[in-house]
């Protein structure tokens, strides 16, 4: 696929076709993807079609479905771009938010505002201190997996030490939810299953303005990201300030993961598969990819949620369910057809 | 006047615990070909990295054309130097002309646009490096020598003014090892470029290079042009080796090679050994005397011991005894056996306790009959018989005519001299 060599190769026409099927293919993708968001906006519990916009419940509904549109725009947005970056990071296509006890470390901070009440902390402050606990998370990570070796921990002590924070971390949320109020318990199990219920307004704006800034600061490194796929060392040869990025890209990809765990709460399968399916399908260009990523992400969150709202209503399924049982699959078409384009290990 | 290219002052560097260079100081001019070559492990990696600011030194400063390393902007650190290491791999499936534009990413701008400068020089690089056929393969898909091509395509995109290659090319083929020495040595000619190349073929360094870098255990030991670094005895103490330097009469170049006895490879020695261990203190004995060409035996060893395992695994005649058990008749009557058979016997540095004290009786017996017998020293420390037993059968055996040694180096000696075979 073209990339950054694409252009020398204009000339050559077996590039040529290939950089052309490429184009195609994320011209399809951009096209296809307002419809797949328009047809979210017709599922919903009170049945599928426009709701009647004249009666004041119908543009309510459709308001609603609106707003649960844009939560998981910005979740799914938030955790495929996220886990973009771990794998890119840590050159490993397990790495993702969840396996480095990120998400685990956000929803522990996560469950102890919930648990501490609401108010003034729950609206502003529940972003703010998911990030924190999963950047505290993150650095007790790497400072495990760092024990005992020369400089840089390998990527399968961090991974391993990422799986043991991260188990603890649920163990602790199981404690606090098990002595928790009735109240605080359900709560905090609602948030936990994961959903796209609208949040406060206020909490919207943060969450989005949070999400929106790791975006754009992700997609400002995507040239080193690409860089960096030789590893560390070689970036450095090559004149980046590789352990900057490095540093930079991982709290990036932990501010996404955070706020998107303290919008829509553990979100399981998005960090992973996104990233996978789209690499396969447009390749490993970061400056493609994590624009493309974004908008997958979000695009299959906010899918998936029509399903989940839809299928058994007016029962609504966790999200998580139906993003799981719907991704794996998928991913494994994928995987198996294409896993060539995206890892070969 | 050329300039200094890369200067080490002084420069000692490592990891946390492990201080790998000490105290190294050389400088290399503009326009050298330099080879930098020592044993595996002597720290010449570790060199190229604190020379590409990779690691911070401990102490002292490395100078890149005399500004210190340490202060130099990441993207004009690059304009001067690029590395290639051992092995580089991407794990994700960038196409052959993706990789070698990374080679210019710090020229690019913000958004690592290429400019038509940075094609060309990508087209060129990859021209030189007979890559171009392969730029728009999966970089992962190649074998290891043409992605070995492609990185140097990659660190010449980058257009630095020194090249350092850590056994870059020791992937490659014949045909394009001798192309990629000859595009190095074409880039040092024309354009002045300074190439520093870690190696382990010494011949074939000794044909390019202007210079030679010798290191040891992190110190550098010589310096100097081939024929005042390739001295047999100097090579032959730094890698612990028996090392013959010869000048080819036709080309005048130094070859170095192994004096490895050729002959012993097609004739067996046709000597054996038998060796008295246990506890594990025979394993090396066996693995050495194997090398050399000895035909071993051992015995008597404990069914359970390790070197009874180790034999077993090495296929060595031994004779075992059950676990636990004193020594039989029979066991001793076959080690006797073994050991009328052997040139020669040499006790290992077991322990010895009341149950193998008879092992020693049987270095007695021969030394009756006129085998030379060599007993590791220091068997005072290895005695835990009540009453000093095997120290006082020692004195004996040694009273009798058997030989002490304290290093497997100085037994195998022993062993070659032809008064005791």
């Amino acid at each position: 696929m073209g990339m950054k060599g694409s252009a020398i190769c204009t000339d050559n026409s077996f590039t040529g076709k290939r950089k052309v099927k490429s184009g195609l293919r994320i011209a399809l993708f951009l096209a296809l993807f307002p419809l797949l968001l328009a047809l979210s906006l017709l599922l919903g519990p009170s049945g599928i079609g426009i709701p009647d916009m004249q009666s004041p419940s119908g543009s309510a509904i459709l308001s609603l479905r609106f707003s649960r549109l844009l939560m998981g725009m910005m979740t799914g947005a938030a955790l495929s771009a996220s886990g973009v970056v771990f794998q890119a990071l840590l050159r490993n296509p397990l790495a993702e938010p969840y396996v480095l006890g990120v998400s685990g470390g956000a929803g522990l901070g996560a469950t102890l505002t919930i648990l501490a009440g609401s108010g003034v902390l729950a609206t502003f402050g529940l972003p703010v201190v998911a990030f924190v606990s999963a950047v505290l998370t993150l650095m007790v990570v790497y400072g495990i997996a760092s024990q005992g070796s020369s400089g840089q921990p390998s990527v399968y002590s961090l991974i391993l030490s990422g799986v043991i924070v991260s188990s603890i971390c649920s163990s602790i949320v199981m404690f606090l939810v098990s002595t928790a109020s009735v109240e605080g318990m359900h709560n905090v199990i609602w948030w936990m299953l994961g959903s796209l219920q609208p949040v406060t307004a206020s909490q919207q704006i943060l969450s989005s303005g949070l999400i929106i800034t790791g975006l754009g600061g992700i997609w400002l490194l995507s040239p080193q990201l690409n860089a960096l796929a030789l590893g560390r060392e070689m970036a450095h040869y090559q004149g980046l300030r590789a352990d900057f990025v490095i540093v930079i890209g991982l709290l990036l990809a932990t501010l996404l993961a955070a706020t998107a765990v303290s919008l829509s709460g553990m979100i399981g399968f998005v960090g992973l598969i996104v990233p996978h399916v789209m690499r396969a399908l447009f390749g490993p260009d970061h400056r493609k990819l994590v624009p493309l990523a974004a908008l997958g992400g979000g695009t299959f969150l906010v899918l998936c949620d029509a399903v989940a709202r839809t299928l058994l209503a007016p029962v609504e399924i966790p999200v998580g369910v139906v993003t799981a049982l719907a991704g794996g699959p998928f991913f494994l078409i994928i995987l198996q057809r294409r896993m060539q384009q995206a890892w070969i290990a | 006047m050329e300039q200094d290219a890369l200067t080490f002052k002084n420069v000692s560097a490592g990891y946390k615990q492990r201080r790998v260079l000490d105290s190294v100081s050389f400088t290399v001019r503009e326009g050298e070909f330099v080879s930098l070559i020592g044993p595996n492990g002597c720290g010449k990696s570790t060199l190229l990295k604190t020379a590409a600011a990779l690691l911070k030194p401990l102490s002292g400063t490395v100078e890149l054309f005399g500004h210190d390393v340490q202060h130099i902007k990441p993207a004009v650190r690059a304009s001067l130097l690029g590395v290639l290491p051992q092995k580089i791999d991407s794990p994700m499936a960038f196409t052959v002309s993706q990789i070698v534009m990374n080679g210019r990413i710090s020229s690019m701008g913000r958004w690592g646009t290429p400019s038509s400068l940075d094609h060309d020089l990508v087209e060129r690089s990859m021209i030189y490096t007979d890559v171009l056929a392969l730029r728009d393969r999966f970089f992962t898909e190649l074998s290891g020598g043409e992605q070995q091509r492609v990185a140097l395509a990659m660190v010449l995109a980058q257009e630095p003014k020194i090249i350092m290659l850590d056994e870059s090319i020791s992937h490659l083929d014949i045909n394009h090892r001798q192309e990629v020495l000859q595009i190095l040595m074409n880039l040092n000619r024309e354009k002045k470029m300074t190439i520093l190349l870690v190696s382990h073929d010494l011949t074939l360094s000794a044909g390019i290079s202007d210079r030679f870098l010798l290191m040891e255990a992190g110190t550098l030991v010589k310096a100097g042009t081939p024929a005042e670094v390739l001295e047999p005895e100097l090579l032959s103490r730094v890698y612990n080796c028996d090392l013959t330097v010869q000048q080819d009469p036709y080309t005048g170049y130094l070859q170095v090679s192994g004096a490895i006895d050729s002959l012993r490879r097609r004739r067996k020695l046709e000597k054996s050994v038998h060796v008295i261990a246990g506890g594990g203190s025979g394993i090396e004995l066996y693995r050495r005397l194997l090398i050399e060409g000895y035909e071993v035996t051992t015995g008597v060893l404990n069914r359970l011991d390790s070197d009874a395992e180790a034999a077993r695994a090495l296929n060595i005649p031994a004779v075992l005894e059950q676990p636990f058990s004193p020594v039989g008749a029979d066991a001793i009557a076959q080690a006797m056996e073994m050991i009328t058979n052997a040139d020669a016997v040499v006790l290992s540095q077991v322990p010895f306790g009341s149950g193998n004290l008879v092992n020693l009786e049987l270095a007695e017996e021969a030394l009756k009959r006129g085998k030379t017998v060599l007993l590791a020293s220091g068997i005072g420390e290895r005695d835990y018989t009540e009453g000093k037993l095997a120290v006082d059968f020692a004195a004996r055996l040694k009273h009798a005519g058997a030989l002490n040694w304290n290093t497997i180096h100085e037994l195998m000696i022993q062993l070659q001299q032809p008064s005791h075979s």
